[in-house]
Formats: structure tokens, sequence, C-alpha cells
């Protein structure tokens, strides 16, 4: 099974990724983080198989935590859930090393369409 | 005309249609435009975020408490019974905002910051502010007004 990281400063925003996930059938071991910072620390301590992370959180927002990831040498696969998706923001989340930004609102198709590549 | 002032009526209504329909019901349908005359808001809560680039702009949500307190219900599959935390209905609503919110500024183009989402019993101050628009919808035949503000 795989282990996802889940940050999101909203507990709804999170309850509705996870919700959101099983729908598209994704049965994943879901440890979720409040902001950024708390991020970190739990893709340090568990080495999980994937993150999804909203871009605007207190104490360290989500294009913070990649490049501290990044920088650590962390290569964990990354993803963006946020509410703003223009292309400034995609490029940027990719420059940094994303490996794709979902737009809310979202749909399980939106989770599908992004997810399976990273799989594959 | 200032950069937010780009967003019509007809821009909001689809944005919100289109948040609502993913994020709080999954189906569309259930938020449209408000047909029924006049509406009174009499217990509101607001919801909003502000836009920060070389204008400064605001998205206000304005419901009934007791309807965004079904908002959270829906969004967190919460059966109708349920009590909803303080947390919960200030986290929902303000989450509602900051979808819609980051939706339009999408659109905007000139980017920028958005704010984290602000709720409270209270309208936040629009002192030296116009309202730009304003679109009066109807959530599940109740009351929900999203203005848009020049700070």
């Amino acid at each position: 099974m795989l282990r996802v990281v889940i940050a999101d400063d909203s507990r709804v925003m999170r309850q509705i990724v996870i919700r959101t996930l099983r729908q598209a059938g994704y049965d994943w071991e879901i440890t979720e983080a409040a902001d950024g910072a708390l991020a970190l620390e739990i893709v340090a301590a568990e080495q999980p198989d994937l993150v999804l992370s909203d871009w605007n959180m207190p104490n360290m927002t989500g294009i913070e935590l990649l490049r501290a990831l990044r920088a650590s040498g962390d290569d964990v696969p990354f993803g963006f859930v946020t509410s703003e998706g223009s292309p400034e923001m995609r490029g940027e989340a990719e420059a940094a090393g994303a490996l794709f930004l979902v737009a809310k609102p979202f749909t399980a198709e939106s989770f599908r369409d992004v997810i399976e590549p990273v799989l594959a | 005309m200032s950069a937010i002032g780009i967003f019509d009526s007809v821009q909001l209504t689809a944005i919100a249609e289109e948040v609502f329909a993913a994020m709080v019901d999954g189906e569309p349908g259930l938020l449209l435009p408000w047909w029924d005359g006049p509406a009174t808001v009499t217990d509101p809560l607001h919801a909003w975020v502000d836009l920060h680039a070389s204008y400064t702009g605001r998205v206000l949500l304005t419901t009934d408490a007791a309807t965004a307190d079904d908002l959270a219900r829906a969004l967190l599959g919460m059966d109708a019974a349920e009590v909803v935390s303080e947390a919960d209905l200030v986290d929902a609503f303000g989450e509602v905002a900051n979808v819609v919110g980051g939706n339009l500024k999408a659109l905007l183009p000139e980017q920028g910051k958005l704010t984290m989402p602000l709720v409270s019993r209270q309208p936040p101050s629009h002192e030296g502010a116009f309202q730009l628009d304003e679109v009066l919808l109807a959530w599940r035949g109740r009351p929900l007004v999203i203005s848009v503000w020049n700070l």
C-alpha cells in the first residue's frame, strides 16, 4: 500500500482530498499535515511514496516545502493540490520539481489523470 | 478600471457554480442564480480572501450561519442532525472562499498573492473600498452573496 502525506492547513480540505482519492480508487495509507513545516518533519521521518500539498499554508508554504525537500536531497514524488492553478504557478511548481498541480475544485478524474502516470 | 474589475457577474456565477458542483455538492444544479426577488441574510457569516498585487482586491462570500453549517456538513459528509463545530464551520466556509478566490485570481493578467481566508460574523471593513461586482445566488434555495471589492 502506498504511503502518502497530505499537507493542507484546512482539515476540511484534507478530508475532501482523502475522500476524492478513495473515489478515484486509491486506498492509500494517509498521513495528514496541517502545514508545510509539519509536512517536512513527517516526510523526513516516514519517507512516504508521494506528497500531495496545498500551496498557501501558514508556517511553511507548499512551494517552500518542496524546495526544502529538494535542497535536502529528498526526491519524494510531489504534487500540488491548490486553489490557484495559474500558468505562472504551474511553471513555478514544475521548476521546483513538482510532478503535477491539481487545481481546486477537483474531481476523482482530476486525480486519476495526474496520478496514473506517476504510478506507471 | 481596477485590474480586479475584469470579472463580470457571469464569470463570478460560473466559477461559483463550478466550485460548488465539484467540491460541495458532487453534482451541478444546486447553486443557481437567485431569481426570487430580494433576499435577506438575517444571521450573516462572512468569509473572504484578499488579492495583493499592484492593486488590492477582495472576494467576499456572505450567507446565513445556518446555511454555512449545512455547507460544512456537505463538505465533511456529515448527517443533517450532526452538530458542526465552530472550527469546522470556519474552516469549511473559509475554504469555499479560498477556492472561489483562487479560481478568480487565476483569471487575472497579473498574479500576486492570495491571503489566507478569514471568517467572521462581522463584515470586513470596507472603508475606502468600492464594490466592483456582486452576485446573489441560491444554494439549495438559500441566499449566498459573492462580492468583489477594490480596496
